[in-house]
């Protein structure tokens, strides 16, 4: 009689902390030997003591804290899993039978005709800043289908799943990137503070510091001490759609996030019925980060709620941080399944914190949508962005 | 692992949590385990949380159970070395050289640069304490990025290298308790080597039990219904969320103005709002309707309510 061994503790537990870092938390063979020593010596296996210390090891942020109930019932329990939230995520949650079939022969169709074409340059990547197509007429023009967003979704769809492989970028665009977002946020105003912090040489004399340092020679002052004025970095915050009307630029507007989340410490957030945080997962140099962010938004349903995402970005996750002088970036087209009013409340809200509010939308024109038509007099800059090339254009107009 | 989850904590945690219940401090029991975990691994905890729920007040709280010694390092932007760790005391050091100035053998630098010209600040004085101590360092977001870095050193070894001297080690290790309102990213480096814990408001019951062990001589009913209220309040749109420090303050207050339960005259009820709202705007938001709509919350209003303000609002 053969008996399937079971798992050893260690090999569960490293499984466990492959499943938190997929999530973005920073569990590396340190905390493994710390969760074990815990379970150690907590000294049973009584779940609740185990789960609060493990909780403590893992997490290192208010972000993973909230994540850490939905991991670890994931992982230990599955039974308890709802059924509307899965392990790793695909971009559509939801797709009907035809839609997937339809999906099947593309994707065998594509791959033949790859198989035909010479993988070179057959397909360069659409959002160059040379052959943006965006930025032509056709799909840029605001009476199109597209930017009537979940409302024809057919059309755009088909095109984006036609994108999806043509989104290989070019190492030579990715430092265009790179680039473009280290001279923007060279350009972004830092926040004067009324501090002043030592520094040599500095703008004025130091005299407290200076009296202190000369008693070390017997009150001679050999060595002055200099102070400039103290400036913080410019806060930053990308809200970035990923919701099915947006999901041809979702890609694009990742990128950007990401170049941002690199040069200027920016938090980047995704959303479209909720908001979730995905700054960790932009900071790390992944191949697979789009996997993961669909993995994070997996569970999101269908809609867009934009004004109740920026309620939740300014009540929750950047309540402390939200001060004068903040940048708050939002990549959408405006699409709402809020009340219109709603997102001119939230976004006087954020402006009522001190925020600038800088508006990407994927169009030439802002989008007809009416929640953004009301809210226009609370945004500061609407600034269209389908390319790296708009991109480029916006880049002065961006401080 | 079980799928049994247990109520209890283990033995040890629960001990702990009781002396803090002791104390006057009402630790949920993730809380207690994880204070007691940071003890049993030497690593330091830090706290997150908006203010005014309690991460203070547990350093303080841990320290009176321990029976330890309480030193606090309140962080500030521009704080360095000579106020955080130590600093030498030259005016000591000038005096020794010139008392020895005349005799024939002169003063050497060993001599000034010894431990008795050592000023101890914060975190050298609790690396050197002989008996228990807690080391809470307060608010650490407030503090520059160099600071932080500096301190690495000193949670990861519990110890301080001084050059003239040489490295100080800690006697009796530490237990040591950061907090941070989350006003600025902490480094990962920093995060890493602390265990974590997030305090969040507290429950309903949990707050009426801090209330009512804080302030026994209060009534329960008003107690219960002014617990309710902040807790109502804490889901408006507040720019200053009331801490659990607030809400004692308020029942005091009203407890000290003779009221047995939340006053029914708005008017009187809005002259004590000054204890939980401490803007200008939240003073200005919440008016008398809103106020009593928070009151009544638990009588089921709303519907009845909210259609002429709606109404009127239109």
């Amino acid at each position: 009689m053969s008996l399937q061994p079971a798992l050893a503790p260690s090999e569960a537990l490293a499984g466990f902390a492959a499943l938190l870092r997929d999530h973005g938390l920073t569990v590396g063979v340190a905390e493994q030997q710390a969760m074990l020593q815990a379970a150690l010596r907590l000294g049973g296996l009584r779940e609740a003591p185990v789960r609060a210390a493990w909780r403590a090891i893992a997490c290192h942020s208010a972000r993973e804290w909230r994540l850490w109930p939905d991991l670890f019932d994931r992982y230990w329990h599955p039974e308890r899993l709802r059924g509307t939230v899965r392990v790793s995520g695909q971009m559509r949650p939801a797709r009907d039978l035809r839609q997937s079939v339809q999906q099947m022969h593309e994707q065998m169709q594509e791959q033949t005709g790859s198989a035909q074409q010479p993988p070179s340059t057959a397909k360069s990547g659409p959002h160059t800043a040379a052959d943006a197509p965006p930025s032509g007429a056709g799909d840029s023009d605001p009476g199109s289908p597209r930017a009537m967003g979940g409302a024809s979704r057919h059309a755009p769809q088909v095109e984006a799943l036609h994108r999806r492989d043509g989104q290989m970028w070019l190492p030579q665009e990715l430092g265009e990137l790179q680039r473009l977002a280290r001279q923007i946020t060279a350009r972004l105003r830092p926040l004067p503070t009324r501090r002043w912090q030592a520094r040599q040489p500095g703008q004025r004399l130091d005299l407290r510091r200076t009296l202190r340092r000369s008693v070390a020679w017997g009150g001679e002052p050999l060595a002055p001490a200099w102070q400039v004025r103290r400036e913080e970095p410019p806060r930053l915050f990308i809200l970035a759609d990923v919701s099915r009307s947006m999901e041809a630029h979702a890609a694009l507007f990742l990128r950007v996030a990401r170049a941002f989340a690199q040069a200027a410490q920016a938090r980047v957030f995704v959303f479209h019925t909720r908001l979730a945080e995905v700054t960790p997962l932009m900071q790390r140099d992944s191949a697979a980060v789009q996997e993961k962010i669909n993995a994070v938004t997996a569970g999101f349903g269908a809609g867009t709620r934009i004004a109740a995402s920026l309620q939740d970005f300014a009540r929750v996750h950047a309540r402390a941080q939200l001060r004068r002088g903040a940048y708050v970036w939002v990549m959408s087209d405006g699409f709402d399944t809020d009340e219109p009013a709603q997102l001119a409340d939230a976004l006087q809200a954020l402006r009522g914190h001190g925020a600038r509010i800088t508006w990407f939308h994927p169009t030439r024109t802002l989008p007809a949508a009416a929640a953004l038509q009301g809210a226009r007099g609370h945004i500061h800059r609407c600034v269209p962005l389908a390319s790296l090339a708009d991109l480029a254009a916006a880049r002065h107009l961006l401080h | 692992m079980s799928t049994e989850s247990t109520t209890g904590s283990t033995p040890t945690a629960s001990a702990l949590l009781e002396s803090l219940q002791r104390t006057g401090y009402l630790a949920d029991e993730d809380l207690a385990t994880t204070v007691w975990l940071a003890g049993e691994l030497q690593r330091p905890l830090l706290l997150e949380g908006d203010a005014g729920v309690g991460k203070t007040a547990l350093a303080q709280a841990l320290a009176q159970v321990q029976g330890a010694v309480l030193v606090r390092l309140q962080c500030f932007e521009g704080l360095d070395l000579a106020q955080a760790a130590y600093e030498w005391n030259y005016g000591r050091q000038l005096m020794a050289i010139r008392l020895h100035d005349g005799q024939p053998g002169s003063v050497k630098a060993s001599d000034v640069f010894s431990r008795d010209f050592l000023l101890e600040r914060p975190l050298l004085k609790a690396i050197s304490q002989d008996g228990p101590c807690v080391l809470l360092i307060d608010e650490i977001d407030r503090a520059d990025e160099a600071f932080e870095a500096f301190l690495l050193e000193v949670l990861a070894e519990y110890q301080i290298t001084v050059p003239e001297i040489g490295t100080l080690r800690a006697r009796h290790i530490p237990r040591v308790i950061l907090t941070s309102n989350g006003t600025r990213e902490l480094s990962d480096a920093l995060r890493r080597r602390c265990l974590y814990h997030h305090l969040d408001y507290p429950t309903l019951a949990r707050e009426i039990a801090i209330v009512k062990s804080a302030l026994p001589e209060a009534d329960t009913r008003l107690v219960e219904d002014a617990v309710q209220f902040v807790q109502r309040l804490r889901h408006e749109d507040l720019s200053k969320t009331p801490g659990i420090a607030e809400t004692l303050d308020w029942v005091r207050a009203l407890y000290r103005m003779n009221h047995h339960t939340l006053p029914e005259d708005m008017a009187v009820l809005l002259t004590t709002l000054g204890c939980l709202l401490k803007t200008r705007e939240d003073r200005f938001a919440l008016g008398t309707d809103r106020a009593r709509q928070l009151v009544e919350g638990r009588r089921t209003v709303g519907v009845a309510e909210k259609v002429p303000a709606h109404a009127v609002a239109s």
